[in-house]
């Protein structure tokens, strides 16, 4: 899963066609815009396992301790064309992919920075993370969440080393589904799987 | 969340809290080690800057960051040896919950059967019913039997006919598209078989007359 030299993204061809950088302003144009570049983030996010994005032009917050944040500055700025996509763009690509379910910003007014890229979904995690916990037989039994994301007995499995946060509203819909309950304190959060 | 009331029970709590100390011992551990990393490096520097007795001090923190390392495996070991103890315990305890309840439904079920002299009574009772029930069967079971086993006989004989006519009629079908060589042999068989058909044929119209 986490392969130690990451293998570079192959960037669709509509990367190397500058207008894909520009608003198109013919409707039916601009939505199949929108639409390739929503696929290509969530393709970017899943190659390099992102799960926070960041609309400014700095390095994004990778925020998984194990991963070394990746530079996701060559999503939005193609550097052969010397073209890259306005800030306000990027807000809508987002905007596009939040009606899908697969973005959501960290600050719920939506007017935040960084916003999480869901290509896997909390819904698909939690499938995930269920799936596991069969597999394992770890039914009835507790685990810590730094156990889930960094723990020895996780590794290699889909879900080490991703985003806690994303991890907790995955648990959060297991939680729901009445397969889970969370407890402890805010730094030492514990689940139960039932 | 909690639609549902609490399923945490104060020993899942107990594990939470031993699990999250084991936690920040690793992650503990994760830090002394970039640490130990770092102090070679800064010793590598200082000896290329020709700086010995420095060197030689990060070196010493590095051995005692070490020894630190020891300490907290060893300690990770005691944190998940007691995990795995309560966790355990908890399994014991619900095997012997699940043999109290085994036990008490096996007696309430022997009391229902109301102890060994009723089952005894009961079976003697059994015997008793089983040698009458044969005893009467006898009385019946002889005559009615020779009658049935000659009509059986009878059946199974017409069975046996029947199957054998339909066995040589498809012999028939087959053997005429065998080939053989000697054709004058192949001829007499065909008339015989001829006449045998000519023979059944008019033995069905009989029986159909019949």
């Amino acid at each position: 899963m986490a392969s130690k030299p990451p293998a570079p993204f192959q960037f669709p061809r509509e990367y190397s066609f500058p207008p894909f950088f520009t608003p198109q302003t013919n409707l039916t144009t601009h939505h199949a815009q929108q639409t390739k570049w929503a696929a290509l983030v969530l393709a970017y996010c899943r190659h390099y396992r992102i799960f926070r994005l960041s609309i400014s032009p700095s390095p994004a917050t990778a925020s998984s301790q194990s991963a070394p944040p990746h530079d996701t500055s060559d999503l939005f700025h193609n550097k052969q064309l010397n073209r890259r996509l306005s800030p306000a763009h990027i807000r809508s690509v987002i905007d596009f992919l939040r009606k899908d379910g697969r973005a959501e910003y960290l600050d719920p007014k939506g007017s935040g920075d960084v916003a999480y890229v869901y290509w896997q979904t909390p819904e698909e995690w939690a499938g995930i993370i269920e799936s596991w916990v069969e597999g394992t037989a770890q039914k009835g039994s507790v685990l810590t969440v730094y156990e889930l994301v960094e723990g020895e007995n996780t590794r290699g499995s889909e879900f080490w080393g991703m985003d806690r946060d994303v991890l907790i509203k995955a648990l959060g819909v297991l939680v729901k589904r009445g397969k889970a309950q969370i407890f402890g304190q805010e730094d030492s959060l514990g689940v139960k799987f039932f | 969340m909690g639609s549902s009331p609490s399923r945490i029970t104060p020993e899942d709590q107990a594990i939470l809290d031993l699990k999250t100390q084991r936690d920040k011992l690793h992650q503990y551990q994760r830090r002394i080690l970039i640490l130990t990393d770092k102090e070679t490096e800064i010793a590598k520097q200082l000896l290329a800057a020709n700086d010995k007795p420095r060197a030689l001090l990060a070196l010493r923190r590095k051995k005692y960051q070490q020894s630190l390392l020891a300490q907290t495996d060893s300690q990770l070991e005691q944190l998940e040896k007691l995990t795995q103890s309560v966790e355990f315990a908890l399994i014991q305890k619900d095997v012997v919950f699940g043999l109290q309840q085994g036990t008490k439904v096996l007696k309430e079920i022997h009391k229902e059967m109301g102890g060994i002299e009723n089952v005894e009574k009961l079976m003697g009772e059994t015997a008793d019913a089983i040698a009458y029930q044969q005893e009467v069967s006898e009385m019946l079971g002889g005559k009615i039997s020779n009658q049935d086993e000659d009509e059986v006989e009878a059946e199974l004989e017409a069975l046996e006919a029947e199957i054998n006519g339909t066995a040589t009629k498809h012999s028939g079908d087959v053997l005429p598209n065998v080939p053989d060589t000697r054709l004058p042999a192949i001829e007499s068989r065909r008339q015989r078989e001829d006449n045998k058909q000519g023979n059944k044929v008019i033995e069905s119209r009989e029986a159909i007359l019949a």
